[in-house]
């Protein structure tokens, strides 16, 4: 009889009727549960609407219940409750990562977006524009889902059951929302990242080719209706006349050979403009490149590069060395170096006598078989893994502030390469010499060696993927070491950032150490005065107004979007000034891999439009100051020179009492 | 929150459950919940008429318990648990100035002096014993397997091994050998041991009010600790009417006014009815979730009325459907036991799960992956329900879950 009703399954539409039929009346009895009965409804619910949505056509079903079921309870009690506080943000990591009921009532409250959207459904809280637009959102986000491929190994490592029902849920909210509102937002997204030049453009990448297949299938306006689609799909598919229509690289390579000097030199200036006007690179540029080189048109270089007078001069002092590096370095898969190459020149860090031969030294170390083995795992294996690691050193030191930890727990290694891309470019290359050797660092913590090859691991699990190529060698290595300091710093009576900080990072971390949290009860030490502290060494009104000399590692306290508690992060306070507005800044360095976070209370930190350079965040100097919760300093700049207001002090001291340190005691 | 009606009674309900709660809030009486403790906080956040109270220390607190309900104008106490009937013995004989309500209630305590009242009053029961300790588990089933004319090399007949004062299946085992014995440790003594009768496992769960029952339910076991179902097969209805006569020789010699009885019986294949145990609370497994499913009405707001002083027979009678011929078909449990030793995942068999009667579960991903060993029954890891027309499908569906693994 269990198997008679198991022929009854196969019949799809039977099934779903059963269990339509299952789901209204598990619906009905959540309805009239009592507030005490609601949860145990819920959950019962939530496991016929599971099976639902597994179902073929089950999406059109829940969506007209989305209402009912909202109605009757199924969200209440839950952070879905509230639907107008909903961060679109963390519903990729729900519908990937979370176990199978909650996944059921994300994808429940997507659809219940979806008919509020749609005008069928009214919500007290939530408008229908603002349904859309956290749809838009949601797609934009998980776009991957939406192409159906290059789903990157960490989902497919969490791949569940829900899996196939998920990515038809993301189809289905686009087919019922709309490419058009995508597709600007989209834009508008790839713009805002690309603003803080990332080395990690894979997923921009992906994203532009599904922009331009959307504008080519016709399905929305034509393209000058979606301002910046046009540059964006150019600056990869074909930033210059002879690529204008994506030939293909040999028939662009047979194209340059025939084409005129003029021509020729055209190319450069068209790849150049595209690359410095996007931060994205075409697989033309490296193309055009290599052939200038082996075509003996050398003299394109700096054009190509897009180089000024400081650039061209560095390309002059060090031409062998640059076309080595463009030898060994510059690909089609790994064209986005050219961007980080012109940066390198541009930044005049070649002039510094360890560095030239420390990229000689770089040429010419064969890759330890463990180097190799990361890397293939990371970047494939269609290039040898020493181009990419060679790509990934001239784009890391091109834009040191483009690094980002990727998925891992990893803020403090991730903000260690990019502090010493910036100020320690040498010390990087020693290490990534070490590494690429043996399988291991040596660090030195107050004086005793520390050998990472024989440390147990630290914060990072598993291998990194999601990162770049010099992160992939260094950061696991870093990670064991940052933890193995905290080992030894254990039951030392204050945070061990004071003593890990300068001996990670260097002798320029400064010495003096503030924090505004008690390390043994989280409870709040002295926040004004460390406030105080903070202005007296950074503000530059209050400081004789010295500039930041060395990037500093500095905590934040992150606060989510209603201004709560999340955990404390490593980032680098790399200057403070005055922005076009007149206002006090402090702009700084975020290795999460987009800065542009909503801290709540209004602090949202800006990435571009206020005097950033690329890959800054920047904050007003006292919202700034209202996260903050540990710092370094030199130990020059006595207590005030010039005083700092009270009311100053005490408004901020107020702002972060109100968001991360509410409920914190005062010691 | 249904509105109270403040000319019915003000009932307290002795332990916690949110099953219960959620049922009362539904209902007009006036209601606390007696509870631990740990549940203290629960109840204030989500305003919870509440006194905390830990049935755990010994009873000579009763009073003070009693007087606390009193002075709040409380008019009666209801059981949940097998913990607390003895309390809600001792309270509503306070409450209700009738001292016998606690010696009845402690009758229904202790599972020996049940059976021997049973036996006084005419009710036929198996063969049974105390033990105190392993040596009397011997001697008794030496014994009746003698009784039974076994030689020695025989497979015994099994005993049943049942705690005192446990609920359901809690601490009871089946005992066929000597190693069976010698699993048993020192503190599940002292004990009932029963004869083994082979025969269909039945329970019944009646309301009973003024002295008459007025709602009877049987409910089928398909296998004892593992399923159960209302209502039951058509073979085993059609013993209704000797059933009802037994529910009320018990009514009669335990003396029941009101209240609710949850006894278990055997009836072997020529007709005969064996008494097992009794309870004067909610059976486990959920029954009462099953006659919801079947018949439509709450049977936690049907315990309220049965215990209530101030409700009347017209409520009664148009709160209870006709039994059988009321029911909108057969509702079941399934309890689910891990098959393996060492499990991960939870999965439904696909069977199951596509099947027409199934209803819903509340199995838990399992937290520990080492299943430990099951020595007694009654430690099930969630249930699983079901629903539909067929009886003798639902019992043989139910019959095929145990072959089935839920947990992989």
């Amino acid at each position: 009889m269990v198997d008679a009703e198991m022929t009854d399954s196969k019949n799809p539409a039977a099934n779903l009727g059963m269990l339509l039929d299952r789901l209204d009346r598990q619906v009905t009895h959540l309805d009239s549960a009592s507030r005490i009965g609601k949860t145990d409804h819920a959950i019962r619910v939530l496991d016929v609407a599971r099976r639902v949505l597994l179902h073929e056509d089950g999406l059109p079903a829940l969506r007209e219940r989305a209402g009912t079921m909202d109605k009757a309870g199924l969200f209440s009690g839950t952070d879905w409750g509230h639907p107008a506080n909903l961060l679109p943000g963390l519903v990729k990591h729900t519908l990937t990562y979370a176990p199978a009921p909650t996944i059921t009532l994300e994808a429940i409250s997507l659809l219940r977006f979806v008919a509020v959207a749609s005008g069928e459904y009214a919500h007290p809280t939530l408008p229908p524009a603002q349904a859309e637009h956290f749809l838009t959102q949601v797609l934009a986000l998980n776009l991957d889902r939406l192409l159906g491929q290059g789903a990157d190994e960490a989902r497919r490592n969490a791949d569940g059951p829900l899996t196939p029902a998920i990515d038809r849920l993301m189809q289905y909210v686009m087919q019922e929302i709309g490419t058009e509102g995508i597709l600007d937002h989209l834009i508008d997204e790839i713009w805002r990242i690309m603003a803080q030049r990332p080395l990690q453009v894979d997923h921009v990448k992906a994203m532009i080719v599904q922009i331009a297949q959307a504008l080519q299938s016709g399905n929305a306006k034509a393209a000058d209706a979606h301002r910046g689609a046009d540059r964006l799909i150019s600056a990869l598919f074909g930033p210059s006349t002879l690529s204008r229509d994506d030939p293909g690289i040999a028939a662009y390579v047979d194209r340059l050979s025939r084409a005129d000097a003029r021509t020729v030199q055209d190319e450069a200036y068209a790849m150049a403009r595209a690359m410095h006007d996007t931060g994205l690179v075409s697989d033309y540029h490296a193309t055009y490149l290599r052939w200038a080189l082996e075509a003996d048109h050398a003299t394109m270089l700096p054009d190509a590069l897009g180089l000024s007078s400081t650039g061209l001069d560095a390309l002059r002092c060090y031409e062998p060395l640059v076309r080595a590096l463009v030898d060994a370095a510059i690909q089609p898969g790994t064209t986005q170096a050219v961007y980080g190459l012109s940066l390198m020149l541009e930044r005049g860090i070649l002039y510094s006598p360890p560095i030239a031969p420390s990229l000689w030294r770089l040429l010419e170390t064969p890759l330890s078989g463990d180097g190799i083995a990361a890397l293939e795992a990371s970047c494939g294996t269609a290039l040898p893994a020493r181009t990419h690691l060679v790509a990934g050193i001239i784009m890391l030191l091109g834009q040191p502030l483009g690094v980002g930890q990727g998925n891992n727990p990893t803020c403090q290694s991730a903000r260690a390469l990019s502090l010493w891309a910036l100020n320690d470019p040498d010390y990087l290359l020693w290490l990534v010499a070490q590494v690429s050797r043996g399988n291991g660092l040596i660090l030195h913590f107050e004086g005793e060696p520390l050998d990472t090859g024989t440390l147990p691991p630290g914060l990072a699990v598993s291998t990194l993927l999601d990162a770049d190529p010099v992160s992939v060698l260094l950061v696991p290595h870093l990670d064991r070491a940052y933890a193995e300091m905290g080992r030894r710093c254990a039951g030392r009576p204050e945070d061990p950032h004071r003593w890990i900080n300068p001996e990670l990072h260097g002798w320029w971390v400064g010495r003096d150490f503030h924090i505004a949290v008690d390390v043994a009860t989280g409870a709040l030490k002295d926040y004004e005065g460390f406030l105080r502290h903070f202005h007296a060494s950074y503000h530059p009104q209050h400081n004789g107004n010295q500039p930041v000399i060395h990037p500093q590692p500095a905590g934040i306290a992150v606060t989510d979007s209603k201004g709560t508690f999340v955990g404390w992060h490593a980032i680098t306070l790399i200057r403070v000034g005055l922005d076009p507005a007149e206002r006090m800044r402090v702009y700084f360095f975020n290795p999460n891999n987009d800065s542009g976070q909503d801290w709540g209370h209004g602090i949202v930190v800006s990435t571009h439009g206020c005097g950033e350079r690329f890959g800054e965040g920047s904050l007003p100097f006292e919202d700034f100051a209202a996260r903050l919760y540990l710092f370094h300093d030199d130990g020059l700049s006595p207590l005030a020179p010039a005083p700092v207001p009270d009311g100053q002090i005490t408004d901020i001291a107020e702002k972060g009492r109100k968001s991360w340190a509410a409920g914190r005691a005062d010691l | 929150m249904t509105d109270k009606n403040s000319d019915k009674g003000y009932i307290a309900i002795f332990g916690w459950s949110l099953r219960c709660i959620d049922a009362l809030e539904k209902f007009d009486r006036r209601y606390v919940i007696v509870a631990p403790a740990w549940a203290e906080a629960y109840a204030v956040e989500h305003d919870i008429p509440f006194v905390a109270w830990d049935f755990e220390r010994l009873n000579d607190r009763s009073f003070e318990l009693a007087t606390t309900l009193d002075d709040m104008g409380v008019d009666v106490a209801i059981p949940l648990f097998e913990e607390t009937v003895e309390w809600a013995g001792a309270v509503n004989s306070v409450l209700m100035k009738n001292p016998r309500l606690l010696g009845q209630s402690m009758l229904f305590r202790d599972k020996s002096l049940m059976k021997r009242r049973a036996q006084l009053g005419g009710i036929r029961v198996g063969i049974f014993e105390e033990a105190m300790d392993q040596t009397d588990v011997i001697r008794f089933l030496r014994r009746v397997n003698q009784t039974l004319l076994k030689l020695d090399g025989d497979p015994n007949d099994p005993i049943h091994f049942k705690a005192f004062d446990k609920a359901g299946c809690l601490g009871h085992r089946v005992i066929r050998t000597a190693d069976d014995v010698a699993s048993i440790s020192d503190d599940e003594f002292p004990a009932l041991l029963e004869s083994h009768l082979d025969g269909w496992e039945f329970a019944v769960e009646a309301w009973i009010k003024d002295g008459k029952i007025q709602f009877l339910n049987i409910s089928e076991y398909v296998t004892l600790g593992y399923s159960v179902f209302v209502p039951a097969t058509p073979e085993l209805e059609k013993w209704r009417g000797r059933i009802t006569q037994e529910i009320e020789k018990l009514i009669d010699v335990f003396d029941i006014d009101f209240g609710f009885i949850h006894p278990e019986y055997f009836v072997t294949s020529d007709g005969t009815m064996y008494f097992g145990e009794v309870a004067y609370r909610p059976p486990g497994f959920n029954v009462f979730e099953l006659l919801e499913r079947s018949y439509g009405f709450n049977a936690y707001q049907a315990l309220v009325l049965v215990f209530d002083p101030k409700t009347t027979q017209e409520e009664l009678d148009a709160f209870f459907p006709t039994p059988v011929a009321d029911a909108k078909g057969h509702a079941g449990c399934f309890g689910v036991y891990p098959r393996r030793r060492v499990v991960s995942n939870l999965e439904i068999p696909a069977a199951t799960e596509n099947h027409a009667y199934f209803d819903f579960h509340e199995l838990a991903p399992p937290h520990a992956q080492k299943v430990t060993k099951r020595t007694a029954f009654g430690t099930h890891w969630g249930l699983v329900y079901f629903f539909g027309e067929d009886a003798v499908e639902m019992r043989d569906l139910l019959k095929a879950q145990e072959e089935l693994d839920y947990y992989l």
